[in-house]
């Protein structure tokens, strides 16, 4: 057990390094965008007053409030301090909801959205990949090209054909929204399946993605686990082919949760643009329309979150690759 | 005569290419092994030795094919029988393989007790985890291993201790022949020396009752085995006691082999180290006639275009050659006074 703490705690190390770093350019990044968010606001509240002094005063006091007249490090404590009370501030562009609000009504959707997706292109991918290896022959030769072809495609790219085909051509699936635009939030049947169907494309469009990539990498390590000494040993020891293909598909496994782990980022940026393709009301889409309105508080806590949650999905499948595999204890007891 | 542990009748087994081309490398060969006997096989690289070490377990799987002739172990000729019954009933309990490279046999991510249990419950034996472990960690210590072992996975093993725990695990189920393919090839000479005296161990406990032993180093088989076997091309080109074969040899190969021997024990100093010049034929398309006769020194015109027999002399020495005995230890007299 002893290596498994220093394999831990090693991670942790890791993980918190990354997340300050990341927690200081999400805060710098959005503020180094030219343009005054304060000044728009006031513009869009001041139209039709001709009072300079008036429109001087409501400037003033929305600089205060949002504490845009601090210097930036000032900026940052106060940021710092609102954050670890969870308090991200009011949003800019849609004032006077607040962040928080904000964040909540969309962080569902996209927990709800991307993490199944990623999971099942996962599960999908490397089965694929898995059979691939084992069956060799047409399966293969049908299935490699596919794969190679889709994982090419750019997030947005897939998207977009999933929506032409499906949503435009075929109109089998709405191309907008996480629900009917006439329809309330409510626990009714109606809605529920409204959301399913809205579900279908941004779902499959990261799916599919994940597919390619997975498939491709599971079944070269299927392949080269395939023709490891110990299946041969096994085999002339009477153990069952079927057992054997166990231990082969575990192994070959192994190397893809790492992968996972270190595709989880990119996955979640290309599944962002996905959202916004879609219009699916998620935290892409937010974060779109943060930028679009400079809205500091909301990039920043968006992207946070964005950040938290690629950060957790990683340290946790770390965690657990360590749990699974005795080769990282055994090479951190070193 | 002793009871016949392994009798194997031209047995013929072939590899399937990418390409869909033939190559025998097990031809027609046939062998006999009696308990207590340890019988050595030795040549080249690529001259069929390893293969003939698989095609011996009676389980085929892509690329390699049987063919033809029969394996008869312990009196069942496991040729005639399903590939899932040779699994559970043949393999392991009466026939045991050790492979070339000990050093990944061992699935890297399974307990060694764990995979003991899988091997003992593939033979649908119904014994406990319990019994299982009290009989891992009796196998184990009689062969001198430490019982931790069983607790760790095979990273945790050094190379001569996952060798060593390799063969306690191939005669885990007594097998009555055990097939030692180059187990001491990939080890230091320390290593090395633990894994000859624990395969010997094993016969005089009476864990396994006939080994055959694959291996370039000839000087090795001199020491372990009782006889050894030549291959060239896939073929039997000499079996003889292990002492005539390396300090009498008659096939013109074995002969060029023993004289390839880089270390010279005691009484091996006076033979010149020669190399043969050449390389074995290309077996997708064997020449008909004596598979040697290109790279053979006193090769004559009759070499070519027939196939070669074996030729028995007394006391069970064979060898593949049209000369007679008389005939090949001339020419050697007569190259050495050259």
């Amino acid at each position: 057990m002893k290596g498994y703490w220093k394999y831990f705690l090693n991670k942790f190390g890791w993980f918190l390094i990354t997340f300050v770093c990341a927690f200081l350019l999400n805060f710098t990044l959005p503020r180094l965008m030219p343009g005054d968010p304060v000044a728009a606001i006031v513009s869009r509240l001041a139209q039709g007053m001709s009072d300079a002094t008036g429109v001087q005063a409501i400037y003033q006091q929305y600089a205060d409030l949002f504490a845009t007249n601090q210097p930036m490090h000032e900026q940052f404590f106060i940021y710092i301090r609102n954050v670890a009370r969870g308090d991200f501030g009011f949003s800019f562009s849609q004032y006077p909801r607040t962040v928080a609000q904000v964040i909540k009504g969309s962080i569902v959707w996209t927990l709800a959205l991307q993490f199944p997706a990623i999971i099942v292109g996962w599960l999908i991918g490397n089965t694929l990949g898995a059979l691939a290896a084992y069956l060799k022959g047409g399966f293969d030769k049908v299935l490699m090209p596919i794969s190679i072809f889709i994982s090419n495609f750019p997030a947005f790219g897939m998207a977009v054909i999933l929506m032409v085909v499906f949503g435009v051509y075929l109109q089998w699936f709405p191309t907008s929204g996480g629900y009917g635009f006439d329809l309330i939030p409510t626990l009714s049947w109606n809605f529920i399946w409204s959301v399913i169907v809205h579900y279908q494309l941004p779902f499959w469009s990261i799916v599919l993605i994940a597919i390619g990539g997975q498939a491709i990498g599971m079944r070269s390590m299927a392949i080269y686990e395939l023709n490891a000494d110990y299946v041969k040993y096994s085999r002339f020891l009477g153990i069952k082919d079927r057992k054997i293909i166990g231990y082969v598909f575990r192994n070959a496994m192994l190397p893809q949760i790492t992968g996972l782990a270190l595709s989880v980022g990119t996955m979640v940026g290309g599944a962002l643009v996905a959202e916004i393709i879609f219009s699916y009301p998620g935290l892409g889409f937010t974060l779109l329309t943060a930028v679009r309105g400079q809205d500091y508080p909301l990039i920043s806590a968006a992207t946070l979150i964005i950040t938290i949650m690629v950060l957790s999905a990683n340290f946790l499948i770390e965690i657990l690759y360590g749990f699974i595999d005795p080769r990282i204890k055994a090479a951190q007891a070193d | 005569m002793a009871n016949v542990m392994l009798e194997v009748k031209e047995l013929t087994t072939k590899y399937v290419t990418r390409f869909k081309e033939d190559v025998y490398a097990v031809d027609h060969v046939s062998l006999t092994l009696e308990e207590g006997k340890s019988l050595g096989i030795a040549g080249e690289s690529g001259c069929g030795k390893s293969t003939l070490a698989l095609s011996l377990m009676g389980y085929y799987f892509p690329p390699l094919h049987y063919m033809s002739g029969e394996i008869i172990i312990n009196g069942r000729n496991i040729t005639k029988m399903k590939p899932d019954d040779v699994r559970k009933s043949i393999l392991g309990t009466e026939i045991a393989y050790i492979p070339q490279s000990a050093m990944n046999a061992l699935n890297p991510t399974r307990k060694i007790i764990h995979f003991i249990e899988d091997v003992i419950l593939a033979h649908d034996l119904y014994i406990n985890k319990k019994e299982i472990y009290e009989r891992a960690r009796t196998l184990f210590e009689t062969l001198g291993l430490p019982p931790e072992v069983l607790e760790k996975y095979p990273v945790e093993l050094s190379g001569g201790m996952k060798q060593r725990t390799v063969i306690a695990i191939s005669v885990l189920l007594l097998p009555k022949v055990l097939i030692a393919d180059e187990p001491s090839s990939a080890l230091d000479v320390t290593s090395q020396k633990m894994v000859i005296k624990m395969l010997r161990h094993l016969m005089e406990v009476g864990l396994i009752s006939s080994m055959i032993f694959i291996t370039h180093e000839l000087p090795l088989l001199y020491n372990v085995t009782d006889d050894i076997m030549v291959m060239y091309a896939g073929q039997i080109v000499e079996k003889a006691s292990a002492k005539d074969a390396v300090f009498d040899p008659l096939h013109p190969y074995a002969k060029g082999l023993m004289g390839s021997i880089i270390v010279p024990e005691e009484g091996l100093r006076d033979v010149k180290l020669a190399a043969i010049p050449g390389t074995p034929p290309n077996l997708k398309n064997p020449p008909l006639g004596c598979r040697f006769a290109e790279r053979c020194k006193y090769v004559r015109p009759e070499c070519r275009g027939v196939a070669v027999g074996l030729q028995n002399l007394t006391g069970g020495r064979t060898y593949r050659c049209i000369l007679s005995e008389g005939e090949l230890r001339e020419a050697y007299k007569h190259e050495k006074e050259k």
